[in-house]
């Protein structure tokens, strides 16, 4: 608003000289109750198929979601979560005087401080602050509650932790192996393996036309919502505290809080706010005991909101993927046979890996008939951001071997992209790689949909298609 | 010079998850004016699941989506749910709202039935009405239906059910079992401008057709594939967290982290397969995750049409495509040589 104003002082710059000092004004108050216009599409009958506009949009629109950011509750503390920085060490000692000597800081909490301090959605392996062994360089180590976010932050440069590195695990291959250190000792690193397993693979490939291999990649990449992980914890005075929470499940959420807390279930309320983006990553506890302890310890709601960087390196991130295939097929094109070997790394703690390595495992054949096949798949440990929920769990990763490999061999065999897949796709009652019977199959229509709207046939998109002008 | 190519990939996706069961509650309230509430433990992460759940209590109680009020995502007042993650919201969750609508109507149904002289089984709803099956002209409003029920019979109309999808665990050794209630299926088609002198992709155009079964609201299935596109597109293209060789991340920032502005994204045309689950609520499964899974496979198929290198690992950033054509045109210089000598 304000950068837009200097032409306008051109003009009128005595007239606006005033206005431009003051600050900016908030976005200006709706008054309520909205006289709404409500749209046609949410008032028809069958209510099923309507466009009906979201519940949410007025407010959304109007700038007037109430997100966790925007709460403030008389004399609330912020908090602040110091990270280690480093990916693998023991602490030695933590030292928290200086911080809790600045004016302004209220309270300090360290590990040592959590009732119960590990949480899993399986494996419950994962602190809430690590106290005694640094497992990924986005662990939290200390919390601090202040009466400014400012002052919080500060605090955390003069939190002394004293760190005995161990080295760290990673590369997922590396880990893999039954010689190297478990992370969580005893536990071996690898702390999922899964088999789907179905004819003979062997025998396909010896009668197939050709066996092709591929070996395939995938990245880390973070969910990246446009709200961060926020939680804000108030108690009453007869110790039943209410957290708002940027949680996606919150049944589960409350289990898991009151587990850490110690306090029964029945004390324990949890408000999930509208959720600025999740896509996965809040569905697992962050802040929330965090806010709840240092809250009860101040007597004072507490808040802590995810930077952007904590939401990068603090927060669940998707499964890298390293993906073997080898595929055995007729001269035709029909697929015989495929083998996979999936090896996931698994981050630091385990989350939902054992969600992801399922669905990647049973998902790695893709949409067709096979009938000889045999995927594993194993879930590592590795010093890095603990990897977890993220819309596909482990779906985009082999899609995109799979299909590469599709395109692959359709070219050897100089069958069209399209005839391949349509020659192997699943049917009604085609039976799945875990020979579960399929209902409501439809691959081939969206198949001959898809390339229909795209105009596959007329050349569209290729480079000749380009030349001669058939593109729409 | 700017080479054009186009990738096909197709998918499928469970609805739900296998570790554990999977269930959702809910409860409707019928209000005496015929309106209704329901109440979900679910959470809205900004995917319209609410709007999706008002939809269907909507449709099972004959009335408009704007009738139902959705109160959601409270441990102190809202029924169990297993929450807002694996794509199970429409199905799941879809199916105990329906259930619950339907144990509240059922009451409406025994308050109507004599007032119009035949059997609660031989009534149904339609728009805002409780009507004898065959004879819609004889029918009550719901509101004073809902209202007779609460003053009169003293019943207030409410319901509350809870589903959980059939699964049959797998065995250890082979895997073999029935891990997910339903699956869907989708097809992305790319179209891309892949520059070969700097490697730089440019993502034209995206041809998705989704199956969903029924879908509820075609509005926010469109929102859920755009969304996912643009997700798909920057695993394909951009997003990567990258560590030091001490493990802690480069570039755990938005500048440094690169992901799709608007600007990136391409045409996206969405086509909603023709489908029907006879297991989901009113024939619906479900569209949150499966939009982003074809998307980064057919933008590499692309390429790999458009300048015949095949990226083996993501994201196919400019640098990694400029490597491989700078690969394979070494390598065909080789073979040239080769076979000169």
């Amino acid at each position: 608003m304000v950068e837009k104003k200097p032409a306008v002082i051109e003009k009128e710059a005595q007239k606006d000289a005033l206005e431009l000092l003051r600050a900016p004004a908030p976005a200006p108050l709706v008054p309520l109750p909205i006289e709404v216009l409500v749209p046609e599409a949410r008032q028809q009958t069958p209510a099923v198929r309507q466009r009906a506009t979201r519940s949410d949009a007025r407010t959304h629109g109007l700038g007037q979601t109430k997100y966790i950011d925007d709460m403030y509750l008389p004399g609330m503390l912020f908090a602040k979560i110091k990270r280690a920085g480093v990916a693998s060490a023991r602490i030695v000692s933590v030292d928290t005087k200086e911080a809790e000597a600045m004016p302004g800081v209220v309270a300090v909490i360290t590990g040592r401080d959590i009732p119960c301090n590990t949480f899993g959605p399986s494996l419950k392996d994962q602190p809430v602050l690590a106290d005694e062994r640094v497992f990924h360089a986005g662990d939290g180590v200390a919390a601090v509650a202040a009466v400014t976010e400012q002052i919080a932050t500060e605090a955390l440069e003069k939190i002394h932790v004293e760190y005995e590195p161990i080295e760290p695990v990673l590369d997922p291959l590396a880990s893999l192996k039954l010689e190297t250190p478990g992370l969580h000792a005893p536990s071996p690193n690898i702390y999922g393996h899964k088999v789907i397993k179905k004819g003979d693979v062997a025998k396909a490939f010896a009668e197939s036309y050709r066996v092709f291999e591929g070996s395939f990649r995938t990245q880390m990449v973070e969910h990246v919502p446009l709200e961060p992980h926020s939680s804000l914890a108030t108690w009453d005075p007869n110790g039943r505290v209410t957290i708002y929470s940027t949680l996606g499940r919150i049944t589960l959420g409350r289990a898991d809080i009151s587990r850490t807390l110690g306090v029964p279930m029945s004390r324990v309320r949890i408000i999930a706010t509208i959720v600025g983006g999740n896509f996965g990553g809040k569905n697992e506890i962050t802040t929330e005991p965090v806010v709840a302890l240092l809250s009860k310890k101040t007597g004072r709601p507490v808040k802590c909101t995810f930077t952007r960087p904590e939401e990068f390196m603090s927060s669940t991130t998707r499964h890298p993927l390293i993906m073997d295939y080898k595929t055995g097929v007729t001269k035709e094109g029909r697929i015989l046979g495929r083998q996979i070997r999936l090896v996931l790394d698994g981050g630091a703690y385990c989350s939902w890996s054992e969600t992801t390595l399922g669905k990647a495992c049973i998902l790695s054949a893709g949409p067709y008939k096979i009938d000889n096949l045999y995927a594993e798949a194993f879930v590592v440990y590795t010093n890095k951001t603990m990897t977890g929920a993220m819309r596909g769990f482990g779906a985009p990763q082999v899609c995109f071997a799979y299909e590469s490999q599709m395109d692959d061999m359709a070219k050897a065999l100089g069958i069209d992209p399209l005839e391949m897949r349509l020659m192997n796709a699943l049917e009604e009652g085609s039976l799945s790689p875990t020979s579960q019977k399929l209902h409501s199959v439809v691959v081939k229509e969206s198949l001959l949909q898809a390339a229909e709207r795209f105009g596959w046939k007329n050349g569209n998109g290729s480079a000749n298609g380009s030349a001669n002008g058939s593109r729409t | 010079m700017k080479k054009r190519g186009r990738g096909i990939a197709c998918m499928w996706y469970p609805i739900g998850f296998t570790v554990a069961a999977n269930p959702s509650a809910a409860v409707v309230k019928i209000n005496e004016d015929g309106t209704a509430t329901l109440l979900t433990g679910t959470v809205e992460t900004g995917q319209g699941s609410l709007t999706i759940l008002a939809q269907i209590v909507a449709q099972e109680l004959g009335i408009a989506t704007d009738d139902v009020h959705v109160v959601s995502a409270d441990t102190d007042t809202t029924p169990m749910d297993t929450g807002a993650i694996a794509s199970r919201t429409t199905y799941v969750t879809g199916n105990a709202a329906r259930l619950a609508a339907e144990k509240a109507k059922q009451i409406l149904f025994e308050v109507a039935a004599p007032v119009l002289g035949v059997k609660p089984s031989q009534l149904e709803v339609a728009d805002h009405k409780i009507q004898v099956v065959g004879f819609p002209q004889r029918n009550m409003h719901i509101g004073d239906v809902s209202d007779r029920a609460r003053g009169v019979n003293g019943q207030p109309p409410i319901g509350s059910a809870s589903y959980n999808p059939a699964t049959v665990a797998l065995d250890a050794e082979t895997g073999q079992g029935k891990p997910f209630a339903t699956y869907v299926y989708a097809t992305q088609i790319a179209e891309v401008d892949v520059d070969d002198e700097t490697g730089e992709v440019d993502v034209l155009r995206i041809v998705a057709s989704h199956d969903c079964g029924t879908p509820i609201n075609p509005m926010l299935v469109e929102g859920q594939v755009e969304g996912g596109i643009s997700m798909g597109v920057g695993f394909a293209l951009e997003e990567e967290i990258m560590f030091d060789e001490h493990g802690r991340q480069r570039n755990p920032n938005l500048t440094n982290y690169i992901m799709p502005t608007s600007l990136d994204m391409p045409k996206i045309e969405v086509d909603i397969v023709d489908s029907y689950d006879p297991t989901g609520p009113f024939g619906a499964k479900g569209v949150g995750e499966p939009t982003c899974v074809s998307t980064a496979a057919a933008i590499l198929n692309a390429i790999h049409d458009a300048v015949g290198v095949r990226v083996t690992s993501l994201p196919a950033t400019a640098e990694k495509v400029h490597a491989a054509i700078k690969a394979k045109r070494a390598q065909e210089a080789r073979q040239i040589t080769a076979g000169a000598a």
